[in-house]
């Protein structure tokens, strides 16, 4: 069963050509990468899938329903989140409220039962609460519910942001260089933590890194564009040995 | 003795149109320049549909609140896909359309010269009620969904609509929201004041309600109101200082943007129940 289908998409931003008929297919339950030299236009792709930017061809699809042309919190809302690649957390929101915050796209009361704290809204904002703590004890972030975010450690924002792309439930996790930054320490535990988070919630992951340790250990298939066009796919080993990547992080061979 | 009550009643009706600036640029970050727009508005409709169609008191106040919602929708729809100075300069310009516009239908608005005769059916009771209502209910939406997307919006639009936030549509029930309770106030205002006349709200005015909500706090509710009060019976009791009173003001919002940018009183917000937990554990 494939989660996602992305067919022959491109984006141009003016005369530069971000992403070219980049195609991909992402199996239910499985980890991929995207690699590939600064600039190569991988964080693109995850903005043209999650509706950041509209695609100027090609298509998405989402399981079965189309994607291409729908707002970002509708794409959301199906069940694609993502982290970024320059945290993005809410500053003036607590650690709790991070998370809170994403998890309102599967709350269901309405804004006037909100207005005059109905009974549902309490009894739904208890369940975001227990959630969202749940979470927080999940990535050893509890005693820290009540501090803002950017008081946190790197790591620690790192982590939040994941615990947040996972609030909303998703089917697909989309993780923008969730290694950047972090120490061989940490990313041996963002290792651990990602394979488990995947067994546990059967979730499909797809990882854009450039940190080759994390993608090599975990990914099952692995894509790699250089200027926007993709150069190679295939399983580690096969990457590891495909001359056309050498070339393109290491340079022509003198 | 009915100087300072008449202090007190002017106060709190501004307090109450300072609570509508405080969803909107405060809890969201939307600076509006046009909140006199619906100020008049409100005032007006309510005014119009109780001295020229004999209208009962709570339906003018009624048509006052939807006439500002609809108003405010339809403003929303373009100006809402805008960035923080462009709405601020399109607001503006409704704000001062909206006094031209009062200007010119004299036939309904009696232009320059006003609306005179509204009999005072507005008292301090009413107003106060009017606070607490409003006040419960934006604290309400203040701590669930509705406020935290709000601060999510005000902190990262983009992040927002990737974590499932409707930005554009949320923007809208805030905007509709403000409108309709500074509508609401304007009509309270007609009721008070008994006189109208279009630059009864210029864009200075609408200013101030955005300097308060920030010198109060942009995360406190209780900062806006207690900011509010205090800048508002201060100007009253303070007027043999003259025109040192602004100077003194602009001192105050100087400092606090300086020394503590996160407004007076932060985040901090006044509550009942845990005031009565701690004396009841005491």
């Amino acid at each position: 069963m494939e989660v996602l289908r992305a067919a022959d998409i491109s984006k141009n931003f003016g005369g530069v050509s971000a992403v070219s008929e980049f195609t991909m297919n992402q199996k239910e339950n499985e980890i991929t990468g995207i690699i590939g030299p600064n600039g190569a236009g991988k964080t693109t792709v995850f903005n043209l899938i999650t509706g950041v930017y509209p695609v100027d061809s090609g298509k998405i699809l989402f399981y079965d329903t189309e994607i291409t042309r729908l707002p970002s919190h509708r794409i959301t809302g199906l069940g694609i989140t993502r982290t970024f690649q320059n945290i993005r957390l809410f500053r003036n929101l607590n650690v709790l409220d991070n998370l809170r915050a994403a998890y309102g796209v599967k709350t269901r009361y309405t804004l006037w039962e909100e207005m005059v704290r109905f009974p549902t809204v309490r009894r739904e904002e208890r369940e975001t609460e227990d959630l969202a703590k749940g979470y927080l004890a999940y990535f050893g972030l509890e005693k820290y519910s009540q501090s803002f975010p950017y008081n946190l450690p790197y790591g620690l924002q790192r982590r939040l942001e994941l615990a947040r792309a996972l609030m909303a439930k998703p089917r697909l996790l989309l993780l923008d260089e969730p290694g950047a930054g972090l120490n061989p320490k940490e990313i041996r535990q963002l290792i651990n933590t990602l394979l488990k988070i995947q067994e546990e919630k059967k979730l499909s992951i797809i990882i854009v890194e450039h940190h080759m340790e994390l993608v090599m250990n975990i990914c099952k298939m692995i894509h790699v564009l250089n200027f926007g066009k993709k150069i190679a796919e295939g399983n580690p080993e096969e990457i590891q040995k495909n001359t056309m990547v050498l070339q393109a992080y290491l340079g022509d061979q003198v | 003795m009915a100087f300072y009550l008449k202090v007190l009643e002017i106060t709190c009706l501004f307090t109450i149109l300072v609570l509508g600036a405080y969803l909107m640029t405060g809890l969201t970050g939307l600076f509006s320049l046009g909140q006199g727009g619906f100020v008049s508005i409100g005032a007006y409709t309510a005014a119009i549909a109780y001295v020229h169609l004999h209208l009962p008191f709570p339906i003018a106040l009624l048509l006052a609140i939807i006439m500002g919602s609809i108003v405010g929708f339809l403003i929303g729809i373009p100006t809402l896909r805008l960035h923080r100075d462009y709405f601020l300069l399109v607001t503006f310009g409704f704000g001062e359309m909206v006094r031209a516009a009062l200007l010119h239908l004299a036939q309904l608005t009696g232009g320059a010269l006003g609306i005179a005769g509204i009999p005072q059916l507005v008292g301090l009771p009413m107003i106060l009620a009017s606070i607490v209502l409003i006040t419960f209910l934006i604290s309400n939406l203040k701590r669930s969904r509705f406020g935290r997307n709000c601060i999510a919006i005000r902190d990262d639009e983009l992040a927002a609509s990737l974590m499932g936030i409707n930005v554009y549509g949320h923007k809208m029930k805030v905007f509709v929201l403000s409108s309709a309770i500074t509508s609401y106030g304007g009509a309270l205002y007609a009721f008070l004041i008994m006189f109208i006349e279009p630059n009864l709200f210029n864009w200075l005015e609408s200013a101030k309600l955005i300097i308060i909500t920030f010198v109060g706090g942009v995360n406190s509710i209780t900062g806006a109101i207690v900011t509010s009060v205090i800048y508002y019976s201060f100007g009253e009791f303070f007027r043999f200082v003259d025109v040192w009173r602004d100077v003194l003001l602009a001192l105050a919002v100087l400092f606090v943007t300086i020394f503590r940018s996160g407004g007076i009183f932060g985040s901090w917000e006044f509550s009942l129940m845990k005031l009565l937990l701690k004396k009841g554990k005491g």
